[in-house]
């Protein structure tokens, strides 16, 4: 039995704190394995460390039915199907950091169940959040301040306003520096639309200007 | 209750062709034309027209 050893060797290559842990919360594919060799005389990890168990499962665990996510995955907050309360996660952040960080180390963490602080979900919360700054995300953009978001549309503004000026100031000068001008701005000019200053000066000049020259 | 007479001069705000929200503010009597003028806008750092702002429908 080529498993069987291999699971002795890692037990024994496994530090107190790893082997309480998936002596209490076995791994699926070791659970499995206990569950189909349990007929034969075959030595199991929970065997192997203790046989007191101060950490077994108390009597109101028992209670719950087999299939119960608390069961399988300590890391995760449970909802009591028979009350229908929550508990949070058997394990605090913290000591699911510890575990993880030692598995890491050892090697092991195929067996151990998904977590918060899993390398593979931290991974994808960085991928789905970046940074946590806002928009940093893949496919997400930050929103910036309103002067950075209409930035370009004045400078364009401003752009189109400065080509005609010198066409402008010499119409301007033309009729008689204002004498003769009389459209004049209607109301606070909004330096962000560029139809603004399209509707209002110049096409109307140039219009009137073109057949008297 | 006679209304109170206007003034004889207004404020009138004269702004910057070259769209940058750039104005000036000027003192002229009432039943003047509008006032234009080349002035520098310093957003553009140019001498620009500026023209003046027609005001609300209350005058």
């Amino acid at each position: 039995m080529a498993t069987v050893r291999s699971h002795v060797e890692l037990a024994q290559a496994l530090p107190p704190r790893l082997l309480d842990f998936f002596r209490r919360w076995q791994p699926p594919s070791i659970a499995a394995f206990g569950a189909a060799s349990q007929s034969t005389p075959t030595v199991r990890i929970a065997e192997i460390t203790s046989s007191q168990d101060p950490n077994a499962p108390s009597a109101s665990e028992v209670a719950l039915p087999e299939n119960a996510v608390w069961k399988k995955n300590p890391f995760l907050p449970f909802k009591n199907p028979q009350t229908g309360h929550w508990h949070g996660p058997h394990y605090s952040l913290r000591r699911q950091a510890e575990l993880f960080k030692l598995a890491e180390q050892h090697n092991v963490l195929p067996l151990m169940p998904m977590s918060p602080k899993h390398p593979q979900a931290k991974e994808q919360s960085r991928i789905d959040h970046g940074l946590r700054v806002k928009g940093t995300g893949v496919g997400q953009r930050v929103k910036g301040h309103h002067w950075e978001r209409t930035l370009k549309t004045r400078l364009e503004t401003r752009r189109k306003a400065m080509e005609v000026m010198p066409d402008m100031i010499q119409l301007w000068k033309e009729r008689g520096h204002g004498r003769g001008w009389k459209k004049y701005p209607k109301g606070p000019v909004s330096t962000a639309k560029s139809e603004v200053f399209d509707q209002n000066m110049r096409h109307a000049w140039v219009n009137q200007r073109v057949p008297q020259g | 209750m006679a209304r109170k007479a206007k003034s004889r001069t207004i404020a009138v705000r004269l702004i910057s062709m070259a769209m940058t929200g750039y104005y000036k503010t000027f003192t002229r009597p009432r039943a003047s034309r509008p006032m234009s003028m080349l002035k520098y806008d310093p957003v553009v750092k140019k001498k620009v027209l500026f023209l003046e702002q027609k005001r609300g429908g209350g005058s």
